[in-house]
């Protein structure tokens, strides 16, 4: 079997004992966007039945006042637990399993730039997942809630590694989703089929490639902060312990300064799926196409300075509070407009009820009541009162689960069809959304009340104040609708994908690529293409009288796939380093005593940044060599550029050694924490990078350098490089150079 | 709701695995009982208003679409808008000019709420695993738990931790303020009329964060400085044998290792509640129980048992041992 | 003096910036003519002469850094861009200095440079310096703004190139704007201890409550959230550009 695709084979294979051990292995091997995709949404749905179980414990628990259900630890688990799972392990693969399967469909592309890479990306999910739950056997389940603030997240006072398996786990996922923003970025870039311009792309597929510049530009920032609370908690840094020096309110900010642009991570992609299906079924183009598209920028613009609103009631002092107020209400207008631009879709249009379109119908409602209570939290002085309180429980739900989860149940049943080749049961997906809205309204609109009524949230249990029994009874009333919706679902599910009706090319008569092929799509997607001038391609096939517009040129331009690949990988680590740096600068402008930079061997340290620097030069040489095809120059260069950078590397290790012999170690004060544990990751990155350049090494001695697809690879290699030395710069500035200059 | 409400469970059987948790009151955002509190108040009524009126049209619109474009099967799709400009750059100048109004709203409300703190604080509250410390740096006054304050007065509070992260939350007084170790924190609080305000911590800082509650007890200015008279005698010595006995007991044992007992013994290093006056609290261990001696009692027999995580380890203390110190204790008014 | 006095009263009629201001609006108009665009010439020389000689000037120059970053911004954003926006539709440079990498050197330099401590200091102690300040903010803001406002479209950047143009130096200007916010106060040490030359200091800390740390703190804020918003701003014009490029012939294909 040459990996032909998805849930309509592997279907009739399951049926047959031969087929059926193939088929597990070319399951667990593909590298096929189409069936990654789904391996995706599947891990996602087992997930999000552990997280809604979780969450059903934590509402029986707080069913009624003064409860002994669950021990209070037990509890502080569940609720951490049910906020990591259902934000890494659930929104986001399901998300990006859409993304997976629908987005090179919608360009034209046969599968993503970098299939091995997705199918890495993917493996990062379920091995994340594991690690994460694997502390319940290993100590105990983390208990600090989902963003892990300090102290409370230090060992003084979470002894057992909980703590240090949620954030591993997380690192991981991170680097699954990171690689997953680098292949989609690359694939809009270099994978696009002819005709198929920028201007022209779907806003699904627009919406996931300015997506996923957030994410490179969020999760680095998350992982720098995950490194930091790892080094405190095993290799005794301070970093975020008040009383020996570090500051509990910099992990607020790092952890923030990731957590804000990540719920617009899985909201443009929520947003995405809105911005197809309503146009489908109003059988209208979407109202204000480059406004919507527009929006989505600034959104990601702004998403990155608005992160100090959750951290009003911290004491950041009045100015800051003030700008993160100002950037936070202005970010509501690019968001709020969004959904006028969905709704007057909608208007002059001839809608159809199906399934799809019902959930996209409350969510737009339901989202709008979510967006006006975020502007709430946006006034500080509002936010005073809110903040921590079931409100802010309520207000997030109602994004997470009131917007993002109903715009996934109205996007399954529309692109299922495309998936399995067959239709989703009307009936049912009609008894989904009603057990739906009436479960989800019931849990949370009440919980605004509760937090006007003064409950916190976050507590095991709480005394029989009056109206918070009985408000706290009709919430957890609501999961039991949500649990009975979600088996009608995974019952329809499965009963559709053998029993529903054959769906054929484009049941929805949609307009975008992914409907002109056949369902499920065969290998490599397309047999051929229509021609493309429009934004709706089959739009301008089955009314060729009145088409759409035909917007700007033709003309296709495909940088090559790696340089985009690698540039968009260096753009994440500028987040990682640049949080590594301000953490520096932060502990340097509040000096402590013991060893400082002035105790740094400056000149041995130049001389040693001088071979790296060289070290770019000589690969450059190499490069130019490969180009005109001159083996021998280029292995000397290439070998050169190696030692250089190990050379480079023993003076680091030489100069961690002499610091040791001193005394000076990662806990000895803050500049030894923070210098240690930024040389510490650049030095990892320059290894790194010498393994790298070891392989092509090799691959270029055994000869294998004839074509010129491993130039491309070689060249984007080099930016690697390069881009290693200019953080060495920005490292020697900072560190070496800046504490001379006083 | 002012009331003192008493829990009807509180009876204290021994043995009875029953949490006796008391107060029935409310703490209602929507209930301002300081200037403060209700300048957020003040800003929050025409805010929902507004809110409430973009939701209603939008939803409004959502549905007149619903019900006047329906389509039928077989229909010719309709025409196909674009879109239209002049309606977009509308659609995006009003809610500027909204978000502007509420801007404007807000910074006032904010200096309403918050102003900037006194020189020096009359109240300095510091957050503990499970616990407020509350000091008067004015006349030295110590307590935990239960602030009590004059009506009528702004007083500056300082807010503190001595470990992780808390958060001081009273809804009908004043806004929400983190405890940050290594930062101290200012807040306003005041009350305009005599009674009894709760609150809670309200940033999780582990097992028993839910049982960190705060008492606010306002009273005339007169019957304040009588309570902060009382708080700064030195305990009742013991009057009869069982209370010696107990006392004897607190100063034999670790229990002086943390709590402190001005005039008998005990630590000075705040690391547990000052005990000076603790029967004349209203609740017990920050809120999970009501006051009383045999509540007092069931508290002294297995901390671990009421309030598991907290801070106070169990004493294995016999029956004997546990009359005489929840005697003693029950004394110290 | 009070708040109202001293924005009567402290405007700075600096002769040399007038002399200056009229010599270019001459010889903007002697070499262009009616060809260019006049009002966004005015409007550059409107916002130049605000932010030197207004009292605003005033305060920047020793008083508060806050004041002195507004200067800033107003000196490489706003008056660059209108200064090349003014050019005329025919106007073309070519020339190893525009290339973009040069730009954006310049565009994000000018920021860090001039908030070394000693760079700062100087510049604002020193009339010599202050001069070699403004008029290096001004070129260097205007080779930034060449590369996505020059008049003629093949020698601007790709609408989507200069998004990314726009929003790499957004990102290294918040660098330098988060550091000035969270750092002490000691970036541009002249503004903790400022010279009261007008008698306005017991204004700025009571009245206005503007301590030395919350005027730093204000001033990384500046840098960072309406810097930003500038760049957002652009891209946003960026997107619009490149929703708006002419459409082909209808080739009916």
């Amino acid at each position: 079997m040459n990996g032909t695709t998805t849930i309509a084979e592997f279907r009739d294979a399951i049926l047959d004992p031969a087929k059926r051990a193939h088929y597990r292995l070319a399951w667990l091997s593909t590298v096929d966007h189409k069936r990654i995709g789904v391996l995706y949404m599947l891990t996602g749905l087992f997930f999000f039945i552990v997280g809604g179980v979780e969450a059903l414990f934590i509402r029986l628990q707080l069913a009624v006042p003064n409860n002994h259900l669950l021990h209070p630890d037990t509890f502080n688990k569940l609720f951490t637990l049910h906020g990591t799972t259902m934000i890494f392990l659930v929104a986001m693969p399901l998300l990006f399993g859409f993304v997976n399967y629908v987005l090179p469909l919608q360009i034209g592309a046969r599968d993503m730039a970098f299939p091995r890479l997705n199918a890495f990306g993917f493996w990062c999910q379920p091995f994340g997942g594991i690690l994460l739950h694997f502390s319940i056997l290993a100590g105990g389940a983390p208990a600090v809630g989902w963003f892990s603030y300090a102290p409370l997240s230090e060992t003084p006072y979470s002894s057992t590694p909980g703590i240090d398996y949620w954030a591993i786990a997380i690192f991981v996922l991170g680097l699954g989703t990171i690689s997953f923003a680098v292949n989609t970025i690359t694939t809009v870039i270099s994978c696009r089929g002819p005709g198929m311009t920028m201007r022209r792309l779907p806003l699904f597929t627009w919406m996931n490639f300015i997506n996923s510049f957030l994410i490179l530009i969020a999760l680095p920032v998350l992982n720098a902060g995950l490194a930091m609370i790892l080094i405190d908690r095993q290799l005794e840094g301070h970093f975020f312990l008040p009383f020996r020096g570090g500051s509990a309110v910099l992990w607020q900010h790092i952890f923030w300064a990731f957590g804000h642009p990540e719920v617009y991570i899985v909201v443009l992609p929520a947003f995405g799926m809105v911005s197809e299906i309503i146009p489908v079924f109003s059988r209208k183009p979407i109202f204000g196409y480059e406004f919507v598209a527009a929006s989505t920028v600034a959104i990601v613009v702004l998403s990155s300075l608005v992160w100090g609103h959750h951290m009003f009631t911290v004491g950041m002092g009045r100015p800051m509070d003030l700008f993160f107020i100002i950037t936070s209400m202005l970010i509501a207008i690019p968001t709020g407009v969004k959904v006028l631009n969905w709704s007057a879709t909608m208007f002059g249009g001839r809608i159809r009820f199906d399934v799809p379109m019902l959930f996209c119908i409350a969510f737009l409602i339901q989202f709008t009541f979510a967006g006006l209570t975020g502007i709430s939290h946006a006034s500080a002085a509002l936010d005073w009162q809110t903040k921590n309180s079931y409100f802010l429980v309520g207000h997030f739900h109602f994004v997470f689960v009131g917007a993002i989860v109903f715009a996934m149940l109205g996007a399954l049943p529309y692109w299922f069809p495309k998936m399995s080749g067959r239709m989703m049961s009307e009936s049912l997906g009609r008894w989904t959304f009603w057990l739906w809205v009436i479960g989800f309204n019931m849990t949370f609109i009440i919980q605004h009340v509760l937090g006007l009524y003064g409950m916190p949230r976050r507590i095991f249990t709480y005394p029989d104040i009056p109206g918070w029994g009985w408000m706290n009874m009709l919430s957890t009333i609501g999961v039991f609708f949500m649990s009975a919706g979600s088996l009608v679902l995974l019952w329809n599910v499965a009963h559709s994908l053998f029993r529903g009706r054959v769906a054929g090319d484009n049941p929805w008569n949609a307009w975008t690529l992914e409907w002109a092929t056949t369902s499920p799509p065969q290998h490599e997607n397309f047999v051929a293409l229509p021609p493309i001038h429009s934004r709706r391609p089959l739009w301008d096939v089955a009314n060729p009288d009145r088409p759409d517009p035909v917007v700007g040129d033709d003309q296709v331009v495909l940088p090559d796939h790696n340089k985009t690949g690698i540039l968009a990988f260096i753009f994440s680590e500028v987040g990682f380093f640049g949080t590594l740096i301000l953490a520096y600068l932060y502990f340097y402008a509040h000096p402590q005593a013991g060893p400082g930079p002035k105790g740094l061997d400056v000149p041995r340290t130049l001389i040693f940044s001088v071979c790296l620097f060289a070290s770019s030069f000589t690969f450059w040489r190499s490069e130019v060599a490969l180009t005109k095809q001159r083996r021998g120059s280029m292995l000397g260069w290439l070998g050169l550029t190696i030692a250089l950078g190990g050379v480079f590397l023993v003076g680091q290790v030489n100069e961690y050694w002499k610091l040791f012999q001193t005394g000076v170690d990662l806990s000895t004060n803050m500049f030894s924490t923070t210098f240690f544990t930024l040389t510490g990751f650049h030095g990892l990155h320059v290894l790194i990078g010498l393994i790298v350049l070891l392989i092509f090494l090799w691959v270029a001695w055994e000869g294998d350098f004839a074509s010129s697809r491993p130039g491309s690879a070689f060249k984007a290699a080099g930016y690697y490089w390069h881009f290693v030395d200019v953080v060495w710069v920005f490292v020697l500035l900072t560190v070496y150079i800046l504490p001379l200059m006083r | 709701m002012l009331q003192h409400a008493i829990n009807p469970r509180q009876g204290a059987e021994k043995g009875k695995q029953v949490c006796k948790v008391p107060t029935m009151q409310t703490s209602n955002a929507l209930d301002p009982q300081s200037p403060q509190a209700r300048a957020i108040y003040d800003l929050a009524i025409p805010s929902t208003i507004i809110f409430a009126l973009i939701f209603v049209i939008v939803t409004g619109a959502i549905i007149y679409a619903i019900l006047s474009f329906r389509g039928r099967a077989g229909e010719p799709d309709p025409k196909q808008i674009p879109g239209n400009r002049k309606v977009e750059i509308a659609w995006t100048i009003i809610p500027f000019l909204i978000v502007i109004l509420l801007l404007v709203m807000t910074i006032s409300a904010m200096n309403r709420a918050d102003p900037p703190p006194a020189p020096s604080p009359d109240l300095v509250v510091t957050g503990h695993q499970f616990w407020w410390q509350v000091d008067y740096p004015g006349s030295g006054a110590i307590t935990a738990n239960e602030i009590h304050i004059p009506t009528g007065k702004a007083l500056s509070v300082r807010l503190e931790s001595k470990d992780v992260l808390h958060e001081f939350w009273v809804p009908e007084l004043t806004r929400k303020m983190s405890n940050v170790p290594g930062q101290p924190n200012h807040i306003w609080l005041q009350a305009d009329k005599p009674g009894t305000y709760i609150g809670q911590c309200s940033e999780f800082c582990g097992t028993q964060h839910a049982w960190m509650r705060i008492v606010v007890v306002a009273d005339e200015p007169s019957k304040f400085e009588e309570w902060q008279r009382a708080q700064l005698l030195p305990g009742q010595a013991p009057k009869s044998d069982a209370t010696a006995k107990g006392l004897a007991l607190f100063q034999t044992s670790t229990c002086i290792n943390c709590h402190a007992i001005r005039g008998a013994a005990g630590a000075d290093l705040r690391v547990a509640p000052d005990l000076t006056h603790v029967a004349s609290r209203k609740q017990l261990a920050a809120g999970i129980l009501e006051n009383t001696p045999a509540n007092m009692r069931l508290w002294l027999k297995s901390p671990q048992h009421i309030k598991p995580g907290a801070l106070m380890p169990d004493f294995n203390l016999t029956d004997e041992q546990l009359d005489q110190l929840s005697a003693y204790l029950s004394t110290l008014q | 003096m009070t708040t109202y006095q001293f924005f009567t009263t402290a405007w700075t009629w600096n002769s040399i910036v007038l002399i200056l201001s009229a010599v270019a609006l001459v010889g903007y108009f002697l070499a262009f003519g009616q060809r260019g665009r006049p009002l966004y010439f005015a409007a550059a020389a409107v916002v130049f002469l605000l932010a030197l000689i207004s009292p605003f000037s005033a305060l920047a120059n020793g008083y508060l850094f806050s004041a002195h970053m507004v200067q800033h911004i107003l000196l490489v954003l706003i008056v660059p861009a209108l200064l090349v926006l003014s050019l005329p539709q025919s106007f073309s440079l070519r020339s190893p200095i525009t290339h973009p990498l040069i730009g954006w050197i310049a565009g994000v330099g000018a920021m860090w440079l001039w908030h070394a401590p000693t760079l700062c200091n100087a510049a604002a102690t020193s009339r010599t310096v202050s001069a070699i300040q403004t008029t290096s903010l001004l070129i260097m803001g205007s080779l930034f703004w060449w590369q996505v406002l020059a008049p003629r479209e093949e020698q601007r950047l790709s609408p989507l190139a200069g998004i990314i143009y726009l929003f790499t130096a957004c990102t290294a200007c918040s660098v330098l704007g988060i550091i000035l916010t969270f750092a002490p106060v000691s970036i541009c040490p002249v503004y903790q201890h400022p010279v009261d030359r007008l008698g306005i200091l017991s204004t700025i800390r009571g009245d206005w409550g503007l301590t030395s740390d919350r005027d730093q703190q204000i001033g990384g804020l500046l840098m960072w959230v309406p810097m930003c918003a500038i760049y957002a701003t652009a891209i946003l014009a960026q997107l619009a550009r490149w929703h708006s490029s002419p459409e082909p012939e209808q080739s009916n294909a």
